[in-house]
């Protein structure tokens, strides 16, 4: 039923047809460049990041300033695969990767150990966010903190962690990151067929997580995390674990985030700590605002429709495009309620208004 | 209740057009069709693109703008004399951002998109490394104009800024020489990031290597924007109480200014322990208040003092460039070291192509191989092997007024080495007989 | 009619390096007190040829920046030029032939550089030659050293002097009783290479040595006594470090209590202040670039002030006033203000500046020996503990204070008995940005002026807000000290970046057990 539901809705039709078809065709008939389909992969994993931004602040109320570090958790476990898996094609030919040998580490870190295989290594990027985020959440939300104070606590938190990463006694390769990656699973990351299969999965993904997360917020669970956005004593007075519910949620975006951080590294080629900064986090959140907070596709348009922009302006408008986008970012939050997504229904209720003020 | 809430109506209609409109978008702006590229092909042979791939916004900007206004002006210069191979240079701006992925998003573009014949940018190691597998993959052609660490050798990279030979090794024996004062204890400071991390090794290894003992030797690290100097400088008072000491600084950016003013504060002076700066070049002085910084010590291949005629030139039309572009500073900009090197990339660029007679990178890169140009900064010549540039070293005075006097410099040309003797003995890198890096037998 | 040189002067202008050479040996062997002014001259850079005259530049005759200075003579005797009139004779630099000299010509002038910085005016330089004297440690030299000390009328330099003499009498003497009351001298004067010295002594004499153990217990109290200042040195940083913190949190703890928004460019009008300095330092500089420093400086305390007020009253005007209630909007609206800003400074002003401390504010005040507090950092302090009393004053002791408390306590309660919302809103505004912008005037004392200089302290003061109780006055106090003191703590055990991680930590655990911080807000403040 619910998927039958899903596609008799022109919009998603629209989205798998320019997507899943078009662009691909495209591409096969040589109308688009094999860079602009990785450029929309690369999108795609941002828009599941801004998904897992969407079921904590749109629909649990819970402003969270430190995804982009969960993203890059999952991005710098691939990483770190991808560089073991490598091995000896460096420029040094070490086993070890080249970070290690200018800086002076000779046997590779334990904690490296676990991403040689790639069963290992995609199990270990999904149980550190996954660990992380429940340490964290557990004694942040035994403590009550919310709103504003969570935020800035997770701010802190993204702070903390990118001076941290930024370190080259981390060994993981400080400012530089891990980069230079050749091949996954034996593909070779340079073929335009890896980058198409790489973009398709990304696509796939993000589907999936999106029809995942849309069952999960229409659900009895769904429910009670839109109840504590709008009232969180009244639901703990209604006798439920408002933490355990807020735990669970953030737990479920920090592994999310960090899926999309895990396509997102093989096909851009490298991983910072500059992804995960304070800004970028802060980036995820300004996505799902302008698209539309509380709606799921409003998520996944705004980061489409902002990360394009960005793209197209850093070129277009070299000098002047942080204004533009500075601009539009405020205008939305000032005027459209509902982002993007609200628009029309905005764009309605103001015309329905001067209708009846005419009447 | 569902069916009503998924019926079509007017405004769900205009956001699949908004959808629709974005996908149209997507494929006429972002992407040459078939169709554009056929128009374009015309018009490619009217022009020679060239990239430009400087951050003008974000935290680098206030480094790399110069640059991008530099290459601008050489474009400018080359347009106004005929161009190259009769065509006019058209500058293909993009704003990389100091976002290091969108480095090698923009690097894609320009290559692939913007079909560049060559590409003129980065400052940042990473943001190199950033783009480096896509101008591999790609086989583009980036002219790097910055001071770097070595250990690299791509055949898709010209690298017209120092290796650490050019810069670290005679800065180093100059200190160590009678005539620089002979200095016998050696304190490495940098900021925690891969150009210290590397010259720091290979200036220990030369230390080593001159029988220098380990003892003599502190390294030292600080994370970036770091403020408070107070606990390293006493330690380098204490390491300089029995005379002989030096600082090598490898210290980046805005953390100058307080480590300097800390130095003096605690009675250090460039007399008895002269720091020897590495990254303090004139645009970093240009605003900086110099009084904490007279007297100490900074080794480049380029200085904006340097008299020649060639130079005097190049500064009075740096300045008249920026002045008649309304560019910020206006006529008090100065040149530097990666500006100069910035500027004759483009002219290097140029003069391969004209003896190419062709933009074929595949083409260009050989002509590059042993081609000299008359810069700024005196004679320089490509390397015939190793994409790097041959160039004298100069050590350099701070003055008062931010500039620098030479008060040294090597006798001839360095040639450069992207692999140090003293850390890889073995390793060496030839583009002509070996694809690159490879090892000595 | 030109001047014959004289065989000095022709030898120092001639091509031949030898002669040149020969001449600053001449120089140095001599060490004569009539050489020193030109031996100064040479050794910074300031030595120029007038009419066949060896002269230097002094002070820069007019007060705008027409690069035209006093012309002193150095050679053979030292007298300030006149011109045909009679008055003071002006030269530019360009108008002056540069006598140039190599700068392994000029390390053939270190031996007696100590005996020209020894009667040098700056007191920098005096102290720097006091070091060089201990390190050549030459007995000879202990006549000079002692009529150097007469002239010394500071307590900080005679204390040096004194100390070089004794370290010098030590190390040449050879009797034991001696050696014991030189220690002793040493011990008591107090000076700040005292442990140094002692050391040194040690490692020169046989363990055998009578008064071995006698001078490694001398030493040994001296490095406790020098650890212990530093232990105070590091909480006064702290305590410095947290009035910082203190500042910026004042103005975001009263915003954020009376409107609910967290100001994300709080940062960036303490840039906006900073940058008023600095233009108020250009102005003055423009105008008369001698008197500048001083009178700039506490100039552009107000007008910081009011420039960062203004922008504040700006922005909230325009934007903030819109998203009042809708705290999360409010946050993601000012971060992107907050960008526009920084990225406005950056075209305007571009490079890295900085803003020299103003005269009054150099230096330090001894508390004790070796233990100096630096006027900066203690004006600092002065300045946030006015601020904080004015603000105490403003908002519980005058009527507009009161009506901001009211509206903070319940806005449509203060509403409906005539308080006037929106005044009262665009007042706190001004006033919380105006007070970060006069934060940002400080930091410039002790740091650069970049375009995002806000950054690097406001996470910092977001964490002091929020364990100190948002929109409590003493909260802010003692959360910023407990977390600059921290700070300081921990930073010499481990790295700044380990640092900021265990304060972190620190903070979540402390937020266990008070939620709310250290003063919740009290009353039936609805939660929801």
């Amino acid at each position: 039923m619910q998927i039958k539901a899903v596609f008799k809705n022109y919009e998603y039709l629209l989205f798998l047809g320019v997507f899943l078809i078009l662009l691909p065709i495209g591409y096969a008939l040589d109308l688009v460049s094999v860079n602009t389909v990785s450029l929309w992969g690369r999108y795609f994993c941002f828009a599941i990041a801004a998904i897992s931004v969407d079921i904590l602040w749109g629909y649990t109320g819970v402003l969270c300033m430190c995804q982009a570090f969960f993203f890059c958790l999952g991005g710098y476990g691939i990483a770190m695969h991808m560089l073991l898996a490598d091995k000896g094609t460096g420029v040094y030919g070490a086993v070890i990767p080249d970070f290690m040998v200018w800086n002076q580490v000779d046997t590779l870190p334990l904690f490296w150990e676990p991403f040689y295989s790639f069963p290992l290594a995609l199990l270990t990027t999904l149980l550190v966010p996954l660990i992380f985020a429940m340490l964290f959440g557990y004694f942040i939300f035994r403590s009550r903190l919310k709103g504003v104070y969570f935020a800035i606590i997770t701010q802190a938190l993204a702070l903390a962690m990118w001076l941290l990463f930024l370190r080259n006694e981390t060994l993981l390769g400080g400012t530089n990151g891990l980069t230079d990656f050749k091949t996954l699973l034996g593909f070779d990351l340079t073929t335009s067929t890896t980058k198409l299969s790489l973009y398709l999965l990304s696509c796939m993904v993000l589907v999936l997580v999106y029809w995942g997360t849309k069952k999960l917020v229409n659900s009895k669970f769904g429910k009670v995390l839109v109840a504590i956005r709008d009232s969180e004593s009244r639901v703990r007075y209604a006798t439920y674990r408002v933490q355990n519910y807020k735990l669970a949620v953030f737990v479920l975006a920090a592994v999310i985030a960090a899926i999309g951080g895990m396509l997102y590294v093989p096909q851009t080629g490298i991983i910072t700590p500059g992804r995960m900064e304070v800004k970028s986090s802060i980036e995820m959140i300004v996505w799902v605002a302008l698209g539309g907070r509380g709606n799921l596709k409003g998520a996944v348009l705004g980061t489409l429709f902002v990360n394009f922009l960005y793209s197209i302006f850093t070129s277009l408008l070299p000098g002047s495009w942080l204004y533009v986008l500075g601009i539009l970012f405020v205008v939305t939050v000032l005027y459209l309620d509902h982002g993007l997504i609200g628009l029309p229904a905005q764009i309605k209720s103001i015309i329905s208004n001067k209708r009846t003020s005419k009447l | 209740m569902r069916k009503t809430k998924h019926q079509l109506n007017v405004f769900q209609l205009l956001f699949q057009v908004m959808i629709a409109a974005i996908g149209s978008v997507l494929i006429s702006c972002s992407t040459p069709s078939k169709k554009t590229e056929t128009k374009e092909a015309p018009a490619e042979t009217k022009t020679a693109k060239i990239g430009i791939l400087h951050s003008l916004s974000g935290t680098m900007a206030i480094s790399e703008v110069s640059l991008k206004d530099v290459v601008e002006m050489a474009v400018e210069e080359i347009n106004a004399d005929g161009g190259v191979l009769g065509m006019p240079i058209e500058p293909v701006v993009v704003d990389p951002a100091s976002d290091w992925d969108l480095f090698a998003e923009k690097a894609k573009e320009l290559l692939i998109d913007r079909k560049v014949s060559a590409v003129f940018g980065c400052w940042t190691s990473v943001s190199r490394k950033s783009v480096l597998p896509v101008f591999e993959e790609h086989n583009g052609l980036l002219f790097y104009p910055v001071q770097y660490e070595g250990e690299e050798c791509s055949a898709n990279v010209i690298y017209t800024g120092a290796t650490p030979n050019q810069q670290l090794i005679p800065a180093a024996e100059y200190l160590m020489s009678p005539e620089g004062g002979a200095y016998e204890k050696f304190y490495l400071l940098g900021t925690d990031y891969v150009f210290p991390r590397t010259a720091n090794k290979i200036l220990k290894a030369f230390l080593l290597a001159k029988g220098v003992p380990e003892s003599n030797i502190i390294e030292e690290y600080t994370p970036f924007h770091h403020q408070d100097y107070q606990t390293i400088v006493s330690k380098i008072k204490t390491f300089a109480v029995g005379g002989k000491a030096c600082v090598l600084s490898t210290i980046n950016g805005d953390s100058n200014v307080p480590f300097y003013k800390e130095f003096a504060n605690q009675g250090l002076s460039a007399a008895t322990c002269p720091i020897m700066a590495f990254s303090v070049a004139e645009d970093e002085l240009r605003a900086m208040d110099t009084e904490f910084l007279v007297g100490h010590l900074a080794a480049w291949n380029y200085y904006q003092s340097v008299s020649s005629p060639i130079n005097d030139k190049f500064v009075a039309d740096f300045r008249a460039f920026c002045k008649k572009n309304g560019l910020p500073g206006g006529d008090t900009r100065v040149t530097d070291d990666p500006i100069c090197w910035a500027y004759t990339g483009v002219y290097l660029w140029k003069s391969a192509v004209e003896k190419a007679g062709t933009l074929d990178v595949d083409k260009v890169r050989p002509a590059l191989y042993g081609s000299t140009f008359e810069s700024p900064g005196g004679l320089v010549k490509m390397d015939p092997k190793n994409h790097h540039l041959a160039k004298p070293v100069k050590i350099g005075e701070i003055r008062a007024d931010g500039q620098f006097d030479v008060i040294w410099e090597t006798p001839g040309l360095v040639d450069p080495q992207p692999w140090s003797e003293y850390t890889s003995p073995n390793k060496s890198c030839d583009h002509v007989n070996h694809g690159g890096t490879y090892t000595k037998m | 009619m030109l001047a014959q040189p004289d065989e000095m002067t022709s030898q120092l202008i001639s091509k031949d390096q030898a002669l040149r050479t020969q001449a600053l040996e001449k120089l140095v062997r001599e060490k004569k007190i009539e050489h020193f002014p030109l031996i100064s001259a040479i050794n910074q850079k300031r030595l120029y040829l007038y009419d066949q005259q060896l002269v230097t530049i002094g002070e820069p005759i007019a007060a705008d920046r027409s690069d035209e200075y006093q012309v002193l003579k150095v050679y053979p005797d030292t007298k300030i030029l006149r011109n045909n009139q009679g008055g003071v004779m002006a030269k530019k630099r360009a108008e002056l032939t540069e006598v140039r000299f190599s700068r392994p010509a000029r390390l053939i002038l270190l031996p007696v550089l100590p005996y020209v910085n020894l009667v040098s005016p700056k007191l920098e330089t005096r102290k720097l030659a006091f070091v060089q004297f201990q390190q050549n440690g030459n007995p000879e030299d202990l006549k000079i050293l002692s009529d150097a000390r007469d002239l010394e009328n500071d307590n900080y330099m005679s204390r040096l002097a004194t100390e070089t003499i004794l370290s010098i009498q030590l190390k040449s003497s050879k009797i034991t009783e001696k050696v014991h009351s030189l220690v002793d001298q040493l011990v008591s004067n107090q000076g700040d290479n005292t442990a140094y010295i002692l050391e040194q002594y040690l490692e020169q004499i046989p363990k055998s040595h009578p008064s071995y153990s006698y001078i490694l217990t001398q030493k040994e109290d001296l490095e406790d006594r020098a650890s212990r200042i530093a232990l105070i040195q590091n909480a006064f940083s702290g305590v410095s470090l947290g009035s910082i913190l203190i500042m910026i949190a004042l103005g975001l703890s009263i915003i954020y209590g009376l409107a609910g928004v967290i100001n994300m460019a709080h940062g960036e009008f303490m840039m906006i202040g900073a940058y008023t300095t600095f233009c108020v330092q250009e102005i003055f500089n423009s105008i008369s670039p001698n008197s500048s420093g001083n009178l700039s400086f506490f100039l552009s305390l107000p007008l910081a002030f009011v420039v960062a007020g203004a922008f504040g009253l700006l922005i909230e005007r325009l934007v903030l006033r819109k998203l009042y209630n809708r705290p999360l909007e409010s946050l993601l609206a000012t971060w992107g203000i907050s960008l526009i800003l920084i990225q406005l400074a950056r075209s305007i002003f571009g490079d890295l500046t900085s803003v020299s401390t103003p005269f009054v504010l150099s230096g330090g005040w001894e508390v004790i020996p070796q233990l100096v507090l630096p006027y900066n950092r203690l004006f600092i302090i002065v300045m946030t503990i006015v601020l904080v009393a004015l603000v105490y004053f403003f908002l519980y002791k005058s009527n507009n204070g009161l009506r901001i408390r009211a509206v903070t306590q319940n806005r449509d309660m203060s509403a409906c008995l005539g308080i006037s919302t929106a005044k009262i809103d665009a007042m706190t505004f001004f006033i919380g940005s105006g007070i970060a912008g006069m934060a940002g005037c400080c930091i410039t004392l002790i740091g650069n002026v970049v375009p995002d200089m806000g950054q690097t302290y406001v996470v910092d003061s977001f964490l002091v807000v929020v364990s100190g109780g948002v929109g409590n006055l003493f909260g802010s106090v003692i959360a910023g000290l407990g977390i600059g003191q921290l700070t300081k703590a921990l930073e010499p055990i481990f790295h700044a970046v380990y640092g900021k991680v265990i304060i972190l930590i620190v903070i979540m655990i402390f937020l266990q057990f008070k939620p709310k911080g250290l003063f919740p807000a009290k009353g039936r403040i609805s939660e929801d």
